[in-house]
């Protein structure tokens, strides 16, 4: 008997400002939408444990989509003549227009770092069509990471940004997880971490808008104890700035709660995926 | 023996020396690297991976690519084997955000090598005193 996973993969059309975007996603399970969004220069293959686990499974549609140039989401038409620098407002209108194509109702939105970040934004502007947000190692402003190490062509690209990356992973994860983490790093396109990096560390500055939230819809902030950009105490200094959130910390884990521990970040998300079900 | 002494970083580069992942990742890592570990200053020199060279009596004529400064106390905490949150890495440490490392010099050196170099420090948590 073959071992097959249920995750299933497909490619959506997106149209964005002109564009058709062609964006591969993975889904598993059945029930509320649950999207999935990656990290700063990787795809969705971080969130392969979650998109099978049957727990999560039997009560949410969990879908991870790959960023437009990340993963199997080719780039857009020209993309070589433009530097890029991935914004706060392409990313969540993108994201809301994936999931507007996708024919979602109010989806719960998970993601992590970026993911995490993009949440905030998602707070502000598209607070009628998302159901909850749980925004892991998110806060309202994250500096130091835009850097020009990370794309410079006397460097491997990709070696260098997952080893910039993977001390902010916890010694108590899984080393074949971590390096796992490691790996899916070192396959970013050139440039893409960076780009990335100018959303999570440049133009994610929050701070003056956290108190324009207004507790609409809840927002579960998650961050692990070995997170050095975004330590526990930055995700609890916004949390308390953030109406209508709870800030959920977890012990021996870092920046990649999905993909470097999933053992230990399951502990942490059933019982918000709980409380998800309860507001239904 | 204790923490970064002579004797201490003898078997932290013997044990360098004899990772088989170091032999793989690091056959390009040639740097000279200043260690300050508090007023423990070494130059550590790496010849294509392999560790060649541990000097102290570190004066005014010598040369290095780039240093990592800190505190022997950061230092302590990074090599426990369980390290603490914001210790755990020489990013972490350096990272604007904390600054408990100086990293200096030809940084770009260390970048282009951080994976073998980061996996060697790694290492020094194996070391038994």
């Amino acid at each position: 008997m073959a071992k097959i996973e249920p995750i299933t993969g497909r490619y959506i059309y997106v149209p964005y400002e002109g564009e058709d975007y062609r964006v591969y996603y993975e889904e598993g399970g059945q029930g509320i939408p649950l999207v999935c969004l990656h990290t700063a220069g990787t795809d969705s293959r971080e969130w392969r444990h979650q998109l099978c686990d049957p727990d999560i499974n039997r009560n949410f549609r969990v879908i991870a989509l790959d960023l437009p140039r990340h993963g199997k989401s080719i780039p857009p038409k020209g993309w070589w003549k433009e530097e890029y620098k991935l914004t706060a407002k392409f990313y969540s209108e993108f994201l809301m227009a994936f999931c507007r194509e996708l024919g979602l109702d109010k989806p719960v939105i998970m993601g992590s770092s970026m993911g995490g970040n993009i949440c905030l934004h998602l707070a502000l502007n598209f607070a009628n069509e998302v159901r909850s947000l749980i925004a892991i190692e998110a806060c309202d402003y994250s500096p130091g990471w835009w850097l020009d190490w990370l794309w410079n062509p006397h460097m491997h690209g990709g070696e260098v940004a997952a080893t910039s990356v993977y001390g902010l992973m916890a010694p108590q994860s899984p080393l074949e997880y971590r390096q796992e983490t490691w790996w899916y790093y070192a396959q970013g396109g050139p440039g893409i971490f960076k780009g990335d990096l100018y959303f999570y560390s440049v133009d994610h500055d929050f701070r003056e808008s956290c108190s324009k939230l207004n507790g609409t819809v809840p927002i579960y902030f998650m961050t692990g104890v070995y997170d050095f950009a975004c330590t526990p105490e930055m995700t609890e200094q916004t949390a308390e700035k953030v109406k209508g959130s709870e800030c959920i910390i977890m012990e021996e884990i870092g920046h990649f709660p999905m993909s470097e521990n999933p053992v230990t970040f399951k502990k942490y998300l059933m019982p918000v995926l709980a409380k998800v079900l309860q507001s239904r | 023996m204790a923490a970064f002494d002579a004797r201490w970083m003898e078997r932290w580069q013997t044990l360098v020396n004899q990772d088989g992942v170091t032999k793989i990742i690091g056959r390009h890592l040639s740097a000279d690297v200043l260690m300050e570990f508090g007023d423990a200053v070494y130059v550590v020199s790496f010849v294509n991976g392999t560790l060649a060279r541990v000097a102290q009596n570190i004066g005014p004529e010598t040369t290095y690519d780039f240093a990592l400064r800190g505190p022997r106390d950061t230092w302590g905490k990074f090599i426990q084997p369980v390290p603490p949150p914001m210790y755990n890495d020489i990013w972490a440490m350096a990272h604007p955000l904390h600054g408990r490392l100086k990293i200096e010099g030809n940084v770009k050196v260390m970048w282009q090598n951080l994976r073998a170099f980061t996996w060697t420090l790694d290492l020094m948590r194996n070391v038994k005193e």
